[in-house]
């Protein structure tokens, strides 16, 4: 009983129990307290000195993670004192945390579009996600993709490598985003439910289009005035169709519009449309009215004819639809950014002689895109750097006729950092020209004010110094609370990109006003930052990625460009935004959802450069094949040591050297994989930051992922995991606490062998093979092709193999596909093939594992735990270090891999003789335990009579023990022990070795005690559900002996039938050497690729006629099938398994199946076709139908004690006969 | 001269001044000349200043010939063996006539420090001599209960030498209260203060004392088994103590019911440590005896409930242990005449620094720091002011000039800001920096650190950035109060008491010596001049001679001027490296 006492917690009165932390205390009263070194799983340790508290009456902060509670403690968790602790305890840290929380191009992004998350999804040809991905950010992605300036680009890492070529983003953008328009299903923003608000956009240019997209996606109406007769703003108007075509324009718009959001055109606010009109009809406003003036060069004689500014010569011929006609001419353009780029490269294209870019300092300082320059000058334009117009001069009818300009040389910096032109002295020259272009500037009109502010009294709309509109730099809110700006309206001139940023800041803070909430900037996260601590150069990325070189943007050829044609022509296959998704270095961390560190840093504002100073950089560890070790990023809490040393206890990791420059490291600085280490990844799973992570070979991102929570389906322990997807692609796997793994552990299998959900080799077609190849069927012919098969031959010439993998419901539908269709009982499994019967019983009245920790001693008996069943290795692991209970091995192997685990080993030659030889000794010296015999077990007398005519001194050398004392102190010892438990494995002993430890576990009085007894464990998650779905011919559900005539009946009437089996044919082993069956068809086992002796398995299967195989992929059996049916995944469908304690776990269909029909719709087909009556059922009434099958009690049964006279045949197959255990057990070896 | 005994000081201070080769030549001279005094080894007696010492015991009394080297040892045994002729010049104390070391022995009571000087630490039989071992036989012969021996420690006041100061009777009673079937008993011997030396010395001198104060607390707690956890740095200690266990042993002191009492066994086992000083912490030295990297965990649980092998454990330091014997033996009311209210008995200082007498102290508690510093340890070297002394090692602080009437008690020293500690007093004059002191301590502890905490790890380290910061002048507006915040924060945020500590010297020199701070930091000057990149040094034309001898040694080639002309420093190229003020032999160099 646990003692209640009393504590004030955070000034409440709460109930504590004794003995526990002021850390638990908090949790079970939903107080959170940050902490980065603690974890349930393992013993506290106290290290990081987040979870402070103030406790009343003591000293100093106290560690709530290791601070007991007692009675009458007053605790506060969350006063000035303990944030600022937490704070400085977080600066701390930060200050030696040399990493990336996000890649510099999503840092670049004034929008902070999260480039490697889409990245890492157009890697997995996830097109229309990455689109969703950019589109939490930035709605115009196809437009973005063509006529950003990439900051993103500019600060890409792989500039430092390749010849500062950085990953080309807007590329795989564009690729995206233009797949995504054309895509059957393209994405669509789920819209919130209406909110019944109104917001009045005005302007439809990018800053518009984006605040309507994002407010709308809110649930608000929102309605745009434009007063141009189209949309887009500059995008239309400014930027010319050869590198944004206007039907491109229009199919993002249209995209917005389709959310519901509507455009009025031609309306011009101050000019024809007033603005009492939208105040009267809208709940709020944002102006994104951009700036529409135009500036000349400001120079003598800049008024003369042919002198325009650049973008009224660009919006002309959009408007007018009518290029100019430069032919012959020599044209002018002043200025370096992207609209005298815009200008010249048009100018070109409308004919001109000659075309000349008037620049006051050099290329290296100009605005504009590198590549656009690059293709200015591959269309002829020139140059003219270092030089500033100074005068136009006209001829007599007002016309240009020349421009007048200085020479000009580089000086000191100017407040842009740029070096600052001064003119040259004298170095006037006249150039001869017909037209100037000035693209120097851009105003905004502001002429709609008075219009507006007359309508508020008490707010006013103002204008900056600069002439812009004035709104709060955090929340683009404007002196009137209803209305917000955003775009070049407030900025000034600048790029479409920011614009979109202000967009969803200016439509971020007007939701809130529309939701009457405070309105705030959104929190701002934190984000750790390599350059925080140093400027990245090319030695830190040298020599750790290979060269790869951009794939470069297919254009247009320069001599084909007197055109409109849109230039860039798009990445012209998946293949090639496929590879250079590759070149991304992922920067950023892989933890970036996940991060404890980086979640508290954010709560607490901490900052990383409170106390810089020195900091420790070390190399990234990839040497194990799926754990990558980043000490840059380890906090030092020591979670990863003590959970391999403490659950796994295999210590492979542990602190090097002291103080500042301690780091942890596997044991020896071996690599990990050289070390002890067993790879469950438990390491991971507790690294509360990045330092731990998978060592995946795919672009992780890391991008949002989605749960399936699903049951384990490799090994018989039945945990609960959580597949952690995108779409269908599996990115990693987790522990979820589940029933049988409750703290959450998992092993390697689960947590690593999940690669063969994401192969896209899969079956998907029934297959039949005509010439020796395969060819694709439709699934009628293939259950036309197998019911042919069986009633072309007798019943018993047809045999069916179940794999121990399937769901309960999949094995009942094969055996009643046996037994009603087929009409036989002749249904097994490789799994069990030849193993006697042994096994049927080992499962019955298991200890369950949680009573592992009560135990007094453990005893493992061929269980190598730590490899085949780790969890249940862990369970014994932690109870041996926690509550020092003792474990000693008897294994065959001398090498075992449990040798360092436990306290005493006896290395013997024969499980079967060494238990055979205990229990005479028990029974010879009369130690049975007479009372528990009596009342529980039959057949005593009968076993003690047959056992002891037999030769103890021979069992004794049979075993292979150095002494016969071994067996004596074993048998007394574990006879003697109050809670003993036997842990053993089916995959090490023998079927009749499983027999005598019953007997043992009866003659001891241990069988089905608390905390003593057996512990069984299979090789398969579904092991136990062959026994109880009848996967046997002598069983039937439930392991009912199937000529039972209450079963039989029971059987008849499920089925509709009178005709069921008469005859049972014990051994299908014989069976296959005889070479007497005619049809094979094996559901889900894999024998050949799992065969310990291949030729005779060949054997088996070549001499038959016909062979039809289930099975996810083209397994080496499946390969010598004659007809393959494709197999849906357990996560397709759902349904039940049964572990090895008999724990009935279902797991829910979580993804769509890949194959037209789930394998169980398949059986219930192909019974249908054999003409036994099947109702159209789901997997629940599958389950439903083998339950009615079980038998109504078994109270009062005894156990039975059965004599073996000698040992019987190990098992034939590895891998519990599956392809996917088998896989993954290469895999992993290949691995290292 | 059959009964003139030669006895010379081979404690680790003595070795290291050349005691080995002074008794090797009175040995030489002995044996040669078949001498018939008696030659004898002893060890330290806290002169460390005037060692080799050499005690000459004859008829007439004792003499303490200090600074003895070979020619020194062939004229002793000339002059006052042969001829029983004391040579007065050499002595440096003796009770028949004032000589220059009467102050600093006479200041002194000696309970701790006992046997040490007077006894062969090789040779129980010497102990034994000395009352050595009849504490415990007085509680066997009279039956002294458990509860008796812990309550008499009680009354006596003594607290734990190691540094807490926490009651070691409280202690002993805690262990006692927890039941187990197994229980130790742990000697910290790792002490690890730069500048203290008490426990070696004891340790070395009188290494029976800490072994029978052991088996008293053994008895008392009822202890199974114990370990003494001394620094392997200390071989001589460990040799000793080695020698020491293994004649109790063969005495009976040890091994099965020990003195005829019934069912007390008790063994003894050293484990070497490998000199961390964390491992001065119990749960650190605890985890390091169960072969764990030594790091503290939280307490409580303390040892004494859980403590090593999850056992209860009572852990005491040499000095304390040192102590039992006496006071069994001569009672709890004697020991508690010394003294404070709050602290009993006497504490043993290790003096070091810019102290004209450097060496170990036995002073009763209460006597002033002034007294210590001045009367026994004979004031400042070179004629230099006294400015602060440092106490409690990297866990202690400055007490300032000014404070220097504190007595020495557990709680005067604590309000000062410092720590008694286990007993480093480092005295400092007016050409010690502050600053550069408090990075000198936070150093070490910096690198002492474990790396557990984050605080102590992380925190440490950027202090003592600061500190070199503002040693290099580049100290910036807000860095005092930088260094107040972490101190505080490191201080309430560390599992042990290095870390809980560590910041004490900063704190103190800022307390005491803010000014000093920010000369550094907004003057750019050292006032001590001893951070030399806050330093200038020119050549004085008045002194300078011409000698070139500056220039020659000048590792940047700063130093311009031609033979016999006055030669003059370049600024722009100096580096401060001092070389030029060390080697001017006319203080022709000035610094500011």
């Amino acid at each position: 009983m646990s003692e209640k006492i009393n504590i004030r917690l955070d000034d409440k009165t709460v109930e504590g129990i004794r003995g526990e932390t002021i850390l638990e205390l908090a949790k079970r009263n939903n107080i959170e307290i940050p902490t980065l070194c603690n974890d349930p799983r393992i013993e506290p340790y106290t290290s990081c000195f987040i979870c402070v508290v103030e406790v009343e009456g003591f000293r100093g902060l106290q560690p709530s993670c290791s601070t007991k509670i007692s009675e009458g403690m007053t605790i506060h968790t969350n006063n000035e004192r303990i944030k600022k602790a937490r704070k400085t305890a977080l600066d701390l840290l930060l200050s030696n945390h040399y990493a990336d929380c996000v890649g510099p191009c999503k840092q670049a992004c004034p929008a902070g579009v999260d480039v490697q998350g889409y990245i890492s999804l157009i890697d997995k040809g996830m097109y229309n996600e990455a689109v969703a991905l950019i589109k939490e950010t930035n709605p115009l992605p196809a437009i973005c993709g063509r006529v950003c300036v990439r900051p993103c680009e500019a600060d890409c890492r792989r500039n430092l490598l390749d010849e500062e070529t950085g990953v080309g983003i807007d590329y795989m953008k564009r690729f995206a985003a233009d797949y995504d328009l054309e895509s059957e299903s393209k994405f669509k923003p789920q819209i919130k439910d209406s909110t019944g608000k109104k917001v009045a956009v005005i302007g439809a240019g990018p800053g518009g289009l984006s605040a309507a997209f994002f407010l709308q996606k809110e649930g608000h109406q929102v309605d745009i005035y434009e007063a141009a007769p189209k949309a887009g703003g500059w995008l239309r108007y400014g930027i010319p169709e050869y590198r944004l075509p206007n039907d491109l324009l229009q199919k993002e718009v249209d995209n917005i519009t389709e959310m519901g959001v509507n455009i009025f055109f031609n309306k011009k606010l101050g000019d024809n449309l007033e603005f009492a009109d939208i105040k009267a009809d809208y709940d709020a406003g944002i102006l994104a009215i951009g700036s529409q003036i135009g500036t000349l060069i400001g120079c003598e004689g800049d008024d003369a004819e042919n002198v325009h500014p650049g973008i009224y010569f660009l919006k002309e011929m959009e408007v007018s639809g009518k290029h100019y006609d430069f032919k012959g001419k020599r044209v002018a353009v002043i200025g370096g950014g992207n609209t005298a780029m815009d200008c010249c490269r048009t100018a070109k294209r409308c004919g001109a002689e000659e075309v000349f870019v008037i620049y006051r300092r050099t290329e290296k300082e100009m605005p504009a895109n590198p590549i656009e320059i690059h293709e200015s000058k591959l269309e002829g334009v020139e140059y003219m750097f270092l030089t500033n117009p100074r005068k136009v001069n006209k001829d007599e009818e007002g016309k240009v006729k020349s421009i007048s300009c200085l020479k000009m040389k580089l000086g000191e910096p100017d407040a842009s950092g740029r070096r600052r032109p001064i003119p040259i002295d004298g170095s006037d020259f006249d150039l001869q020209i017909d037209f100037i272009l000035a693209a120097i500037g851009q105003k905004t009109n502001v002429n709609f004010l008075k219009n507006l502010n007359k309508n508020y009294s008490g707010e006013e709309l103002k204008t900056n110094r600069w002439g812009d509109i004035d709104a709060n730099s955090e929340t683009l809110q404007t002196g009137i609370k209803s209305i917000f700006a955003a775009g070049d309206g407030v900025t000034g001139p600048a790029t479409l990109i920011e614009a979109i940023a202000q967009a969803k800041i200016a439509s971020n803070s007007c939701n809130q006003f529309l939701l009457g909430q405070e309105i705030v900037p959104p929190k701002k996260e934190f984000l750790s930052k390599k350059d925080n601590f140093k400027k990245q150069v090319p030695e830190d990325y040298l020599g750790h990625f290979e060269k790869q070189m951009r794939d470069e943007m297919p254009t247009l050829d320069p001599s084909n460009r007197s055109n409109f044609e849109e230039v860039e022509l798009g990445y012209n296959s998946e293949d090639v935004a496929k590879h250079e998704a590759q070149r991304c270095l992922e920067c950023g961390c892989n933890e970036y959802f996940t991060c404890d560190l980086k979640k508290y840093s954010t709560e607490y504002n901490a900052e990383q450069n409170k106390f810089s100073g020195e900091f420790n950089e070390y190399q990234v560890d990839f040497r194990h094949p799926y754990i990558e070790i980043d000490n840059n990023k380890c906090v030092l809490c020591s979670r990863c040591i003590r959970i391999c040393h403490e659950v796994v206890g295999a210590n492979a990791l542990g602190l090097v050297n002291r103080g500042y420059e301690t780091y942890v490291a596997p044991s020896f600085g071996n690599s990990l994989s050289d070390t002890p280490c067993e790879s469950c990844g438990l390491c991971i799973s507790t690294c509360p930051t990045g330092a731990i992570t998978e060592n995946v070979i795919f672009k992780p991102g890391p991008v949002k992922l989605n749960q399936a929570e699903t049951i384990c389906n490799y090994c018989s322990i039945g945990c609960d995991i959580s597949l952690n997807y995108k779409k269908d692609f599996v990115m990693k796997v987790t522990g979820n606490e589940g029933l049988i793994n409750n703290d959450g552990n998992l092993c390697k299998y689960p947590k690593f062998g999940y690669h063969y959900l994401n192969d896209v080799s899969r079956i998907t077609k029934p297959l039949l093979k005509v010439n020796g190849r395969f060819e694709e069927i439709s699934f009628k012919k293939a259950y036309e092709i197998i019911a042919e098969k069986i009633k072309n031959v007798e019943p018993d010439d047809n045999v069916f193999f179940t794999g121990a993998r399937l769901s309960n419901e999949e094995m009942y539908l094969v055996q009643k596909l046996a037994r009603n269709g087929a009409k036989t009982n002749n249904v097994t499994s490789f799994h069990y093939l030849n193993r006697g019967n042994g096994y049927i019983g080992n499962s019955i009245e298991n200890v369950p594992f949680e009573q592992i920790k009560d135990a007094n001693k453990i005893y493992l008996i061929g269980a190598e735990i730590n490899k085949d069943n780790a969890v249940a290795g862990f369970m014994i692991n932690n109870a041996r270090q926690k509550n020092n209970i003792p474990i000693e091995l008897i294994s065959t192997d001398k090498n075992s891999s449990m040798k360092h685990k436990v306290d005493e080993a006896i290395f013997i030659k024969s499980y079967y003789y060494f238990i055979k030889a205990v229990n005479y000794y028990l029974i010879a010296n009369h130690f049975e335990n007479a009372l528990f015999i009596k009342d529980n077990c039959s057949d005593f007398e009968e076993y003690k009579k047959k056992v002891l005519k037999e030769n103890f001194v021979e069992l004794v050398k049979l075993s292979g023990v150095k002494y016969m004392d071994n067996i004596i102190e074993f048998a007394k010892e574990f006879n003697n022990q109050m809670n003993a438990i036997i842990v053993f494995s089916e995959k090490e002993i023998s079927s009749n070795a499983s027999f005598e430890l019953f007997n043992l576990a009866m003659i001891t009085g241990k069988l089905g005690k608390t905390s003593s007894g057996l512990i069984s464990l299979k090789e398969k998650n579904n092991s136990q559900g062959l026994f109880d779905m009848g996967i046997c011919p002598t069983l039937g559900v439930g392991s009912q002996a199937i000529l039972d005539k209450p079963l039989q009946r029971k059987m008849k009437k499920l089925w509709h039938t009178r005709n069921l089996p008469k005859t049972v044919n014990v051994s299908q082993y014989e069976s296959l050497e005889k070479g007497i069956l005619k049809n094979i068809f094996i559901f889900g086992e894999d024998p050949m690729g799992c065969a310990l002796n291949k030729v005779q398995v060949a054997g088996w299967l070549s001499i038959v006629d016909y062979v039809v195989v289930q099975d996810y992929f083209l397994t080496e059996t499946a390969q010598m099938a004659d007809l393959v049916l494709p197999a849906s995944f357990p996560i397709e469908t759902g349904g039940n398994y049964t572990n090895t304690q008999r724990v009935i776990q279902k797991f829910e269909k979580h993804f769509d199946k890949k194959v037209k029909k789930s394998s169980y719709k398949q059986m219930i087909d192909i019974l249908k076709k054999l003409g036994s009556r099947e109702e159209s059922k789901s997997i629940e009434g599958v389950m439903s139908e083998a339950m009615s099958l079980l038998p109504i009690n078994n109270i009062g049964k005894k156990f039975k004690f059965n004599y073996t006279s000698n040992n019987n045949n190990n098992r034939i197959f590895n891998h519990g006969c599956d392809y996917i255990n088998k896989r993954f057990d290469e895999e992993f070896e290949q691995a290292f | 001269m059959e009964n003139t005994k030669v006895i010379v000081g081979l404690g680790t201070c003595g070795i290291a001044a050349g005691a080995n080769k002074v008794f090797n030549q009175l040995k030489l001279v002995k044996e040669t000349e078949n001498l018939d005094f008696k030659l004898k080894k002893t060890s330290c007696i806290g002169m460390c200043y005037r060692e080799p010492l050499v005690e000459v015991i004859d008829k007439s009394g004792s003499y303490f010939y200090g600074n003895v080297d070979e020619k020194k040892a062939k004229e002793i045994i000339e002059e006052h063996i042969k001829k029983a002729k004391p040579i007065k010049d050499y002595v440096v104390y003796t009770d028949l006539f004032d000589t220059p070391e009467d102050d600093f022995v006479q200041g002194q009571v000696k309970i701790t420090l006992r046997d040490c000087g007077y006894i062969d630490p090789e040779s129980i039989e010497e102990y034994e001599e000395r009352k050595g071992y009849r504490a415990m036989k007085k509680i066997a012969g009279q039956r002294i209960s458990r509860l008796d021996v812990i309550q008499t420690i009680l009354k006596s006041g003594l607290r734990g030498r190691g540094g807490g100061g926490f009651p070691t009777g409280l202690k002993w009673k805690f262990a006692n209260d927890n039941k187990s079937d197994e229980k130790f008993i742990i000697c910290n011997a790792d002490e690890g203060d730069p500048g203290a030396f008490m426990d070696r010395s004891v340790l070395e001198g009188d290494p029976h004392a800490v072994i029978e104060g052991m088996i008293i607390g053994a008895y008392a707690i009822e202890a199974t088994s114990g370990v003494i956890y001394c620094r392997a740095e200390y071989p001589l200690a460990i040799k000793r103590l080695n020698i020491a266990i293994r004649q109790a042993r063969e005495k009976g002191y040890l091994g099965k019911n020990i003195l005829g009492l019934n069912g007390f066994n008790l063994d003894l086992y050293i484990k070497e440590g490998a000199g961390a000083f964390v491992c001065g912490e119990e749960t650190a030295l605890i985890a390091s005896i169960e072969g764990e990297r030594g790091m503290p965990r939280k307490r409580p649980p303390f040892p004494a409930a859980s403590g090593l092998w999850k056992k209860p454990t009572n852990i005491n330091n040499v000095e304390t242990f040192a102590n039992i014997p006496w006071i069994i033996l001569n009672g709890a009311e004697e020991y508690a005449k010394y003294g404070t209210e709050k602290s009993k008995g006497t504490k043993v200082f290790a003096l070091a620094g810019k102290i004209k007498r450097s060496g170990l102290v036995e002073v009763p508690m209460g006597m002033s720091i002034r007294d210590v510093i001045f009367k026994l340890g004979g004031g400042i070297k070179d004629g230099k002011k006294f400015k602060a002394v440092q106490m409690g090692g990297p866990s202690g602080g400055c007490i300032p000039e000014h404070l220097a009437d504190t007595i020495v008690d557990y709680d005067s020293v604590n309000a000062t800001g410092a720590i008694m500690g286990s007993g480093g007093m480092v005295v400092m004059d007016e050409t010690t920096c502050m600053i550069d002191i408090a990075k000198f301590f936070l150093d070490f502890t910096q690198k002492e650190s474990c790396g557990k905490c984050t605080f102590c790890r992380i925190g440490t380290k950027r202090m003592l950035e600061i500190l070199t910061r503002i040693t290099e002048g580049k100290g910036e507006e807000d860095d005092i109060e930088k260094l107040e915040e972490l101190s505080y924060q490191i201080k309430d945020n560390s599992l042990c008491g290095l870390g809980q500590t560590a910041p004490n010297p900063v704190l103190t020199t800022i307390r005491y010596f803010r000014d000093e701070y920010e000369a550094h930091i907004f003057d750019k000057k050292c006032p001590a001049k001893v951070c030399k990149a806050l330093l200038t040094y020119e050549v004085d034309p008045e002194k300078c001679t011409g000698c070139t001898v500056c220039a020659k040694n000048c590792p940047s080639n700063a130093i311009d001027g031609a033979r016999k002309e006055t030669h003059f420093i370049r600024q722009e190229d100096c580096i401060n490296c001092g070389m030029c003020y060390t080697k001017c032999k006319f203080d022709a160099i000035n610094i500011s």
